[in-house]
């Protein structure tokens, strides 16, 4: 390690360093529950005089699992599901199983943890602290810009419907902090786990932009049954799809917004759509 | 304590898109561990993303290198704003960010390209007569540094004489790619496209619309040699190190002037 520079001129008291408080505590907790903390997926494991295990938590028991040394390895480990898809959003439930990360310090610890969950166990330190700062909807979208701008004009009704199609544990481990702005909170499940969403993630404001193209789309060009272009588009690829045969589904990608079949779109649908199609149903089960 | 930060776009569709930017930082934890106590990834569209990277380094010496090609709407304007940057450097909570420049105007890209093309050509059947090396930008008509980098390079490469044509064609903005390699008067036309990573353009587009069959395309008149885009290149690990060390040090010089001039 080089010798650190000097401290440069005009830098404030520095404040205690997070990143290094964030990795301490972390490993800490887990050392505390000798038989493992989950974290999002991932069962975290002391190991005493070793280190850390790491495997996904179905994984906990299995004794056939690939095992990995370098902290680093993480990050293939996190990049495609069991199916051999690419995972965008790192805190989707669709992490692979059948592998297993030896670490042998903190260090190591924290290197793997952010490949598992981005700044995940910096965001859990910090909430646990009391210190993380919140990014309302509002104030996510008003600094976007370019493709993005757009979400300034969402609705609040549009925020929560996509954040309960977005963001809920079935599609998103985070349990979500934010709200749509300071008087409007999220009318959702926000989730049961450890590692906290401070602010709108980038999947988050590219689905919000859909959905603002669809509220847009409902205003002018309903059609005499009150059904809309891309919600009609939807049910047209639902039943091709199922038509041709349940062995065949082929759904979008993950992120893959602008096609029809795509999980979260067809969960903001069940929201907005089975309403409209089926209300005697949607008024007994108004939580679906 | 000292850190590296490279910022990549990444995508929400393509794995292969934040690729170049973890393996250009595991070469430099390699060959340049020496100069950072930590080299950091993250990215517009994936995580980490850009707004809780800095979270994320212990390091109080920051340097952030943006493994963007041209200076434009990212560099200038969504960087910025997501890092927290308020120019050159940057002091906030306890640390020092320094902020670079984009790769592509950075001089050593030039040498960078020609690696690229060299590797194209290794082990290649190459037929007598003239070869051209043909950039392929991006561009766009939106702004002009997107196109104007693609000029600078091919200027930079045309006074060292290696080639007998360089010329440059882009996908958004005139002259169109296809339209300058039909028209290039040379038996052996060399195609890299100055692109950051692989991906929808580099992999479909361009092949398709220039009817490439792959590295190797023999037409009737010309050979066509089509390279990976030059962002993948090993190279850009030590050109991503050395724009971070230019930075320290233009930023440092900036300081003692202004401090002397005070």
């Amino acid at each position: 390690m080089p010798e650190a520079p000097a401290k440069p001129s005009g830098l404030p008291d520095t404040p205690p360093n997070v990143a290094a408080a964030s990795r301490e505590a972390f490993a800490a907790w887990v050392d505390e529950e000798p038989q493992g903390r989950a974290f999002g997926q991932v069962l975290v494991r002391p190991v005493p005089l070793a280190g850390y295990h790491l495997c996904h938590i179905d994984d906990a028991g299995s004794v056939d699992l690939e095992i990995h040394d370098d902290p680093r390895a993480a990050r293939e480990i996190a990049k495609l599901t069991g199916e051999g898809e690419y995972r965008p959003l790192k805190s989707s439930p669709n992490l692979r199983r059948g592998w297993a990360l030896r670490l042998n310090g903190v260090p190591g610890l924290a290197v793997a943890m952010n490949y598992l969950y981005p700044a995940g166990i910096i965001h859990w330190y910090l909430h646990r602290e009391g210190r993380l700062e919140i990014t309302d909807y509002r104030e996510n979208a008003a600094r976007q810009s370019g493709i993005y701008k757009r979400i300034q004009r969402l609705s609040d009704e549009g925020v929560q419907d996509a954040a309960r199609a977005c963001c809920e544990d079935a599609v998103c481990l985070k349990k979500t902090l934010w709200n749509v702005d300071s008087g409007t909170p999220l009318e959702m499940d926000r989730g049961n786990g450890h590692i906290p969403c401070p602010e709108p993630c980038s999947i988050f404001v590219s689905f919000a932009r859909r959905v603002r193209l669809f509220e847009r789309e409902k205003k002018r060009d309903l059609d005499a049954a009150g059904l809309s272009p891309s919600e009609k588009e939807d049910l047209v690829a639902l039943v091709e799809t199922a038509a041709s045969g349940a062995g065949k589904l082929d759904f979008a990608r993950e992120a893959e917004f602008e096609k029809p079949l795509n999980e979260r779109r067809l969960r903001y649908r069940r929201l907005t759509l089975i309403p409209k199609l089926h209300p005697a149903q949607a008024a007994d089960n108004p939580n679906e | 304590m000292k850190a590296l930060v490279i910022v990549g776009h990444g995508s929400h569709l393509n794995e292969d898109s934040s690729l170049p930017v973890y393996e250009h930082a595991a070469r430099i934890r390699e060959r340049f561990g020496g100069e950072y106590d930590e080299v950091v990834e993250c990215f517009w569209k994936e995580e980490p993303a850009m707004r809780h990277v800095l979270d994320t380094v212990e390091a109080e010496d920051v340097c952030v290198v943006p493994a963007f090609i041209s200076e434009g709407y990212f560099t200038q304007q969504v960087i910025p704003r997501e890092l927290g940057l308020a120019g050159p450097v940057t002091y906030k909570d306890g640390k020092a960010i320094r902020y670079a420049g984009p790769l592509g105007t950075f001089e050593g890209m030039a040498d960078v390209i020609l690696e690229r093309a060299d590797d194209l050509l290794r082990d290649k059947e190459v037929k007598p007569g003239r070869r051209a090396l043909v950039l392929l930008g991006h561009g766009t008509d939106l702004n002009k540094s997107s196109g104007g980098v693609i000029y600078m390079n091919a200027e930079r490469i045309k006074e060292r004489g290696l080639y007998d044509l360089v010329e440059v064609g882009f996908l958004d903005q005139d002259p169109q790619i296809a339209e300058v390699v039909e028209s290039v008067e040379a038996e052996n036309v060399v195609l890299i496209p100055v692109f950051i990573a692989e991906g929808w353009h580099t992999r479909e587009t361009i092949p398709e619309d220039l009817g490439l069959t792959g590295e190797v395309t023999r037409l009737a008149n010309k050979t066509i040699f089509y390279g990976a885009p030059v962002g993948t290149h090993p190279s850009m690990a030590a050109l991503i190190a050395a724009r971070a060390r230019e930075t320290e040090q233009e930023i440092d010089t900036e300081t003692q002037v202004a401090r002397s001039t005070r």
